[in-house]
């Protein structure tokens, strides 16, 4: 190797190193960041939690409703929750810029609320989460949006009352 | 007489901070003048029990458990363990996804070579070559970055499967990534085969003779240094590595160069492999969910490491979490060879010869 050759392509064609902070540092379209949550879309079938194997998911039942926390700071980005989700309702961001003081370090959270409310047919307090895609199958906008209103068991009887029509 | 030979003979820690990687090894060493007389070796400094944590993990959790065991070798164990627990429950992987996961061990075998032998220009003092090739690795890392979403921690596998698909962009990157690299490759092969520096610290330093080395069980590019031909892709090749051109170097310098000389040939190698999976790479699924049944019963699994061979162990249960996950690292024989490769060394060469067997410590420690 010619290192007066290396030397002067470096000096025409470098420096290789990414000025961050001062400019932004290119990132990978597909890159492994920082964690996102959609109650909308979530089923509530608490997969994530089962397959993150760093604790960071968190469910807890409150009066609101199923409340979803995913803390950074125990995150390691690994994708298993993203990769095991049904339905893409977490999932990894392009965003890396996780520094933060010492003080924030209990707001490092993604947080959302699956809320609870009263199911249409039968009154009683039901969870409001997405319909599982594989038994909404050929269902119509509306169908899916009353679905989706019911409890678990009016969400049974639905379908049974659906199939025999 | 007597006093004068006491006199003379030393022992001297080396380590446990900062040997040749940023990693705790810890070697007690009796010195005669700047000759190595004999060398302990002692372990441990990063035991952190991933085997007992492994047995309170559910399989799933445990693809990214010990993706984290090793930086470099870092791919290879999810790999293994994937493979064990294939076999257990007669999991069929498809095609597309055996290739994915050839591809995927592929580029880190090239990202960990060149770390490697960059580290070796650093401790040889050629400080110009050692930011050169890492420089050249770069574009390795980059490539796994644009393709895996992480530079180290791929995430590429799944339980009967790929994590991570390649569409037409991403094996569009990838080409001219190869393209990239090759000639940068081959050109610091050149380097270190003729620049006068690297020889001179390199050439008859650690050796490691043939016997010594079938003595020792030593694996990857140690014994290929040593003269012996064993390569897990072709002595038993997995996913479908017997329809590639897999070239196994052998050298019989036995030294510190030889090693550095087959793990460059090696990544010259990769970058072949890699350019006939994608262009034979088929069509269809590459999982099937990702969450198979696995019933009870044991497997062991197999697959070449950057370092060398890596075995896994898998028990299972009726639970989700294994009964027992044991691995056999390569650099757990590779580290015994260093009392033969230290014997007889100079004391400033300590860093050179370590550093040529690419110890892991984190995962023969775990
Ligand atoms: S985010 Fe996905 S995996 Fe987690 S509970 Fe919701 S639907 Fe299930
Ligand atoms: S990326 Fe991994 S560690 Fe982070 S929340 Fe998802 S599963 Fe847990």
């Amino acid at each position: 190797m010619n290192f007066l050759q290396l030397f002067a392509h470096n000096l025409t064609q470098g420096p290789f190193t990414d000025p961050f902070p001062f400019q932004p540092a290119p990132t990978a379209k597909r890159f492994r960041g920082k964690i996102e949550f959609d109650p909308e879309t979530c089923e509530g079938c608490r997969k994530c939690e089962k397959v993150c194997p760093a604790g960071a998911i968190r469910f807890t039942k409150t009066d609101k409703g199923l409340e979803f926390d995913c803390w950074h700071d125990s995150c390691v980005f690994c994708g298993n929750c993203e990769f095991h989700c049904p339905t893409n309702a977490i999932h990894q961001t392009q965003d890396w810029h996780l520094a933060h003081v010492q003080q924030d370090k209990y707001s490092m959270v993604a947080h959302g609320v699956i809320p609870s409310h009263e199911c249409p047919s039968c009154g009683k307090p039901a969870l409001f989460t997405a319909a599982p895609a594989n038994k909404v199958k050929g269902f119509s906008e509306a169908e899916i949006a009353e679905f989706r209103a019911l409890c678990p068991k009016c969400r049974g009887k639905y379908l049974r009352d659906r199939k025999s029509r | 007489m007597t006093d004068h030979t006491v006199a003379c003979s030393y022992k001297i820690p080396v380590g446990p901070l900062h040997v040749a990687l940023e990693e705790p090894m810890y070697f007690r060493v009796a010195v005669k003048g700047e000759t190595i007389e004999t060398v302990e070796l002692n372990a441990g400094h990063v035991h952190r029990g991933v085997e007992y944590l492994a047995t309170k993990r559910t399989l799933l959790q445990n693809m990214i458990l010990t993706e984290r065991i090793c930086s470099l070798c870092s791919n290879s164990h999810p790999e293994a363990l994937a493979m064990a627990a294939e076999t257990i429950g007669a999991v069929e992987v498809p095609e597309r996804a055996q290739y994915l996961r050839v591809i995927a061990g592929e580029v880190k075998r090239v990202a960990s070579h060149l770390f490697n032998v960059g580290i070796l220009a650093h401790l040889v003092g050629y400080e110009a070559l050692f930011m050169h090739a890492m420089q050249v690795r770069e574009v390795a890392q980059d490539l796994k970055e644009a393709v895996y979403g992480n530079r180290m921690d791929l995430g590429a596998h799944c339980l009967g499967g790929t994590r991570c698909d390649m569409d037409d962009e991403a094996i569009t990157y990838m080409r001219s990534a190869l393209d990239k690299l090759e000639p940068d490759v081959r050109e610091l092969e050149k380097t270190y085969r003729t620049n006068g520096s690297i020889l001179r610290r390199t050439r008859g330093i650690g050796i490691l003779s043939h016997a010594d080395a079938i003595a020792c069980g030593v694996v990857g590019p140690v014994a290929r240094a040593s003269g012996i031909q064993y390569d897990v892709r072709t002595a038993a090749p997995y996913h479908v590595y017997d329809r590639l051109p897999v070239n196994v170097p052998v050298l019989d310098g036995c030294d510190v160069w030889s090693r550095a000389m087959i793990r460059l040939s090696e990544a010259v190698n990769s970058i072949e492999i890699l350019r006939v999976c994608l262009d034979q790479l088929p069509e269809g699924p590459i999982n099937d969910g990702g969450d198979p049944y696995i019933p009870p019963g044991q497997a062991i699994a197999r697959t070449e490491a950057p370092r060398g061979e890596l075995v896994y162990y898998l028990k299972t249960n009726d639970n989700p979490e294994p009964e027992r996950l044991k691995w056999r690292v390569p650099s757990y024989p590779n580290w015994d060879a260093l009392t033969f490769m230290l014997k007889e060394a100079k004391v400033a060469d300590i860093a050179i010869i370590v550093n040529s067997i690419d110890p892991c410590i984190s995962c023969t420690e775990r």
